[in-house]
């Protein structure tokens, strides 16, 4: 491992999410996004020497939606390029690998999708093995509440725990000026809300929203000169787990669990208690518990805070929601938190999630320091 | 290249129109199962998995490679999806090739599908773009404009075209897995109806169900294998903008950009002569000739040339797709791999009947969007 180099998340930009953006397509959100990046970390296009992108042809409504994306991230003239069908979290893991590979020293990360072009749970059904749980008509409304029961059967845990974690993640969201939801919810008014399906109420659930992102990465000596307080990667790790929700125990994250541990050991760390925050993409607060379980996390303690941005549950632009999360731990580490700022924070974990019932869990664990020497 | 990256197996479905005995699952598993034999590996020596296809509308299972997980041992490993357009087999195996070259990965299994059976490909592969009318003409229709251009260009007479749709069938009845095995004569080719101008039926890939996996490892690992494997010498994927003004749609920049930097990193300074054979993405017959210029085989407008005499046929100076290539199978998301897999068996030595004799060199290559993605890679027999 030691043979690794040091790579930094150096910029950041992202629109504020909204629920349907009736004026622009994917294209036009995304150009500014690219435009912020590059001139917040003072280089050309010319200068980035990787691109990378994450989308979904389903979430766009039709075939070869990211070659459009082409354009407006800059690949004129031609540039090393590659699209993962995926969070655009993976694309930001890939241009890192590509960076240890040693074929490239700075790259942009892109993360795009009008999700609002559908209705997303009949899109999202089609994730599923398409003899046994698609066509039962499965959404990640279904998918999800039959996982927060499973953890409600094995936790103990309560519609008023549902609840408080709800409640604190939209206390958050209001700090946080690219937000979808940005008003304070008390709990009570949350445990009251409708059902959607048991166990899972209107109010714990995440909005779906668009925007874009652009997220620049580079290597150690590129890093330092592209912004004054980089966010070193200092470990990371994704697991995909067998999709049959039947044949998984729903109530705990196994791949969440092992993506940490990986990621911890990379780091050089032991727990994610020596990180001041986490950003999970957890879209209700049954996974958010999920999580904690497997990351090991006491959320009575003061450290780290979860999700000071308010996470997904207070905006959930699909094929970004873990992208998003990266980005704000490099805000928090860069002094560019503003609002949401955690104080003093010098590590911090992001995480990526794929997939129904979080499938698939990526992990990045970055801090302020370089991690090799 | 932080380090020697090797192919040390391969594995690839036998071909068809509608491969009905088998599920998405079951093809995806045919594919890793021989590519696991042929490297003598089981499961639980991959380190991860790097799968791609392109559009999901082509099955109707968004992001498949979730439900697939179980069926390609991927549970609680690593996985990555990848998607460039037709460009993607190659792409995938590429992004394979960065996660053993990161010094992460020991082994790592990669792995491209189409099932078009399970869909209707001509629909799926009608992008709608901005400010055009959806014409649902599919690739055809979308590519004859292209090699329209290129006989405007080059002057090249008509019978080039059906010149190579009728080498591409002599070709694939050497190779066991095609999906198309039956000769046609250059009379029956211009005689077959014309779909899109001067793309006649005879002179277009047929819509495949097919798989296709490698297993890539580290020096260390190659070496404990049981057969001698094939070594990446460099491989590359580019990209170009569609709208920009003067786009040369025939011979692309980013192909030949692409093709540059695999040549430098390589050490090849004379493709002609230095290279045994090339599996090369030729979905419409006339792209054999645009390609042969764009990767530099021979100079701008020779291309058709070398197809009139002849000197990328089997057994003749430089063999192009002595597999049949794409004209004779083409499931979309894994044509670009079996590109490169071919290639790994060429210089390996174990192509059987197509094999091109003391093949030490070999590239890869695929093409995708409007001609707008390239992947291309340089195997050879030794590291």
């Amino acid at each position: 491992m030691s043979n690794l180099r040091n790579v930094a998340v150096v910029g950041f930009a992202q629109a504020p999410i909204v629920t349907r953006d009736l004026h622009r397509t994917s294209q036009d959100m995304l150009y500014p996004q690219v435009r912020r990046a590059l001139d917040e970390c003072g280089v050309s296009r010319d200068d980035i020497d990787y691109q990378v992108a994450g989308s979904s042809d389903y979430i766009d409504g039709r075939p070869f939606g990211f070659v459009m994306a082409l354009d407006v991230m800059g690949s004129w003239p031609p540039r090393q390029d590659l699209h993962v069908e995926m969070d655009a979290a993976f694309a930001a893991y890939y241009a890192w690998l590509r960076m240890q590979a040693g074929d490239c020293d700075t790259a942009i990360v892109c993360g795009y999708g009008k999700s609002s072009e559908g209705d997303l749970d009949r899109v999202l059904n089609l994730q599923l093995d398409p003899f046994y749980f698609g066509a039962i008509g499965l959404d990640p409304v279904a998918t999800s509440a039959l996982q927060a029961s499973a953890f409600m059967e094995h936790s103990k845990k309560s519609d008023h725990d549902f609840a408080a974690i709800a409640a604190r993640n939209r206390a958050a969201g209001v700090r946080n000026p690219d937000a979808l939801l940005r008003e304070v919810a008390d709990p009570e008014v949350l445990s009251e809300s409708e059902w959607v399906t048991g166990p899972l109420r209107r109010g714990y659930m995440s909005p779906y929203g668009e925007t874009a992102v652009c997220l620049v990465l580079a290597a150690e000596g590129k890093a330092e000169a592209m912004c004054d307080r980089p966010a070193w990667i200092h470990g990371l790790d994704q697991r995909i787990e067998m999709q049959n929700i039947g044949a998984r125990n729903l109530a705990t994250s196994a791949g969440a669990q092992l993506a940490t541990q990986k990621a911890l050991a990379m780091a050089g760390l032991t727990a994610v208690k020596d990180c001041d925050f986490v950003e999970l993409s957890a879209t209700n607060p049954a996974e958010e518990m999920i999580l904690c379980q497997a990351m090991d996390i006491d959320p009575e303690e003061e450290r780290p805070v979860i999700n000071p941005s308010g996470g997904p549950m207070c905006g959930n632009p699909i094929m970004m929601t873990g992208l998003i999360r990266l980005g704000e731990v490099f805000r928090q580490l860069s002094g560019r938190a503003g609002d949401h700022a955690v104080a003093g924070a010098q590590r911090g974990l992001a995480h990526a999630a794929s997939g129904h019932c979080l499938q698939q869990n990526l992990v990045f664990v970055c801090g302020s320091e370089r991690r090799w020497t | 290249m932080k380090r020697p990256v090797a192919v040390v197996g391969v594995g690839q479905t036998h071909h068809s129109a509608r491969r009905a005995d088998v599920s998405i699952a079951g093809l995806v598993r045919e594919a890793v199962d021989r590519a696991l034999l042929d490297a003598g590996l089981e499961h639980k020596d991959i380190d991860a998995i790097v799968i791609g296809k392109a559009p999901d509308q082509l099955e109707g299972v968004m992001q498949p490679e979730q439900y697939l997980a179980g069926a390609l041992g991927a549970h609680m490993k690593p996985l990555l999806r990848v998607h460039t357009a037709g460009s993607v087999g190659a792409s995938t195996a590429l992004a394979a090739v960065t996660h053993v070259a990161s010094g992460l990965f020991e082994r790592v299994l990669t792995v491209a599908f189409e099932k078009q059976s399970e869909g209707n490909a001509m629909w799926a592969l009608s992008p709608s773009l901005p400010f055009t009318p959806p014409l649902v003409a599919g690739a055809g229709g979308f590519f004859a404009p292209y090699c329209r251009a290129y006989i405007a260009k080059t002057g090249a007479p008509p019978h080039i075209g059906p010149m190579i749709a009728v080498n591409a069938r002599e070709n694939a009845m050497r190779n066991q897995y095609a999906h198309l095995r039956e000769p046609v004569t250059l009379e029956e080719v211009t005689e077959s109806f014309m779909l899109w101008e001067p793309i006649r039926y005879l002179e277009t890939c047929p819509s495949s169900d097919g798989a296709v996996a490698m297993v890539l490892a580290s020096e260390e690992a190659a070496k404990q294998g049981p057969r001698k494997p094939a070594w990446v010498k460099a491989g590359y994927s580019y990209a170009e903008a569609m709208w920009v003004p003067g786009r040369d749609q025939v011979s692309p920049r980013a192909g030949r950009d692409c093709v540059k930097h695999v040549y430098e990193t390589a050490g090849i300074t004379d493709p002609w002569n230095q290279i045994d054979t090339a599996e090369i993405y030729v979905p419409f017959s006339w792209f054999e000739a645009m390609w042969l210029e764009n990767l530099g085989f021979c100079e701008e407008g020779e291309g058709w040339k070398v197809v009139d005499r002849g000197d990328q046929k089997f057994g003749r100076h430089l063999p192009i797709n002595p597999s049949g290539g794409v004209m004779c199978t083409n499931p979309i998301g894994a044509s670009g791999m079996l590109r490169l897999g071919e290639t790994a068996l060429q210089v390996m030595g174990r192509a059987g009947e197509h094999q091109v004799e003391g093949c030490k060199t070999a590239l890869g290559h695929a093409y995708g969007g409007g001609a707008q993605y390239f992947a291309i890679w340089i195997v050879g027999d030794e590291m």
